[in-house]
């Protein structure tokens, strides 16, 4: 019995999140809106601009006492502090407001706190609460929550029984079943073109580089990556694309390779990813299990 | 310390991922209706191919819009579905595009979208349908919602 197959494209979380899936004798239309409704619930609670999120709350209140979040949000923060033990600083969530001072992200109207303020001021405490020890402390988890929604989409797909699906997030993507789902990697120095082509299975994948403006700039603006130990953009590396088992380790990754470049092996080994590298005179490294994964 | 390793594409993998009008079409018109109003028995159109009042039976269940943002390299047809008191039920992309090529700038090739209110769909890439990359912005869908709520938001009868 051939199995059906739908595809749909909502706008959620800054970018379009498109999701694919197919099955035999399971409910796609009802497996999609659960997958969306997973993408929706983290956009909700992690969004930056949002002021009633888990997000803005910590941001608000969490330095004078912990704040109670969502079981998505808490894991979320989790992940963002053992990255950031992991990579020496080099994976920050709290650096907002350096990407304020670049406007990036709104200014919410106190003067954000300069020099650094480590992840180490972030305490995860028992009952899903947050709390924030530096009062300059702020939590932009826009890194890693697309990741995150990503994974719990596929998550659901599953759960609905479909046998064969792909989530993207702008980018930020994971896909299973059968043969695998084709992607191609946007040049980051002319969004014409593609510099690769890789297959995807039961796996993810995700990319950094320019933000792309389609609509109105004529190209790549300036990486939205901050280099946690300057709070300046990262230049290093024009673009860093990474394949890993879960796209929340993917989507993080590719900030840390975006500011430590080919230094990132050894935490990409940790975390069983491989990646590719575009340089900024548009020369392509990758690692040896990129290549050992699967022919371009 | 692992060694990385320079790396040539080969040729297959350097494609144009726009010159052939990169589309993805996932919804028709109708298509998205049912989807938004699955309880509605019709859509009484109520601004040639743009709005339309979802009714069942005699009752209106909710608004469609449809819309279109048009900018240098992209377009979007969306959809969005408003319940009676006018609060925002859904948002979904109809049709998107991405195009680079001086065709763009052509104002006889601009004219086959501007001024129309369904979908058009051009050639599906089917080649291409996965794109990883520097990450689209939504801004201006979520500017064009903001616009169909500033005009409908104030609900329907």
């Amino acid at each position: 019995m051939a199995s059906a197959s739908i595809r749909r494209a909502r706008p959620l979380l800054g970018t379009f999140v498109e999701i694919a899936a197919a099955g035999a004798g399971c409910d796609l239309d009802a497996a999609l809106e659960s997958a969306f409704a997973a993408v929706e619930k983290v956009h909700n609670l992690m969004s930056f601009h949002d002021p009633l999120s888990d997000v803005s709350r910590i941001n608000r209140d969490a330095v004078d006492e912990a704040v109670a979040v969502d079981a998505w949000t808490h894991e979320v923060v989790a992940v963002a502090v053992d990255l950031h033990r992991r990579s020496n600083g080099m994976f920050d969530v709290t650096v907002a407001p350096a990407l304020q001072r670049l406007g990036l992200l709104p200014d919410l109207g106190e003067p954000p706190s300069e020099g650094p303020s480590p992840s180490e001021a972030i305490e995860l405490l028992s009952g899903h609460r947050v709390r924030l020890c530096h009062p300059g402390t702020r939590l932009d988890l826009g890194g890693i929550a697309k990741g995150f929604a990503v994974d719990r989409a596929i998550e659901t797909l599953r759960a609905h029984g479909i046998t064969r699906g792909l989530v993207n997030a702008g980018g930020d993507l994971a896909a299973f079943g059968s043969d695998g789902e084709t992607v191609h990697i946007r040049d980051p120095h002319d969004a014409r073109w593609s510099v690769a082509r890789v297959a995807i299975m039961d796996e993810a994948l995700a990319s950094s580089g320019g933000r792309l403006d389609l609509l109105g700039s004529t190209g790549m603006s300036a990486s939205a990556v901050i280099d946690a130990r300057t709070g300046e953009p990262a230049r290093a590396i024009g673009g860093a694309t990474v394949r890993a088992p879960t796209c929340v380790i993917a989507d993080a990754l590719t900030k840390v390779v975006m500011v430590a470049g080919e230094a990132a092996c050894e935490l990409l080994d940790h975390f069983g990813a491989s990646a590719l590298l575009v340089l900024p005179d548009g020369d392509i490294r990758i690692t040896p299990s990129w290549r050992k994964s699967h022919a371009a | 310390m692992t060694e990385w390793i320079k790396w040539t594409a080969p040729a297959a993998a350097v494609v144009s991922i726009a010159s052939s009008a990169h589309a993805v079409q996932y919804l028709s018109i109708p298509e998205a209706q049912k989807l938004a109003f699955p309880s509605a028995t019709r859509f009484v159109e109520a601004q040639a191919g743009r709005v339309w009042k979802a009714q069942a039976g005699d009752k209106v269940v909710g608004l469609f819009v449809f819309d279109r943002v048009i900018g240098k390299h992209l377009f979007i047809d969306y959809a969005v579905a408003l319940d009676p008191g006018g609060r925002v039920l859904r948002v979904d992309i109809l049709q998107y595009r991405e195009s680079y090529g001086g065709e763009v700038r052509q104002a006889s090739w601009l004219a086959q979208f501007v001024g129309k209110t369904s979908a058009s769909p051009l050639q599906v890439n089917g080649d291409i349908r996965n794109i990883s990359g520097a990450t689209l912005s939504s801004h201006h869908v979520t500017e064009g919602v903001k616009r169909i709520l500033a005009a409908y938001g104030h609900g329907v009868r």
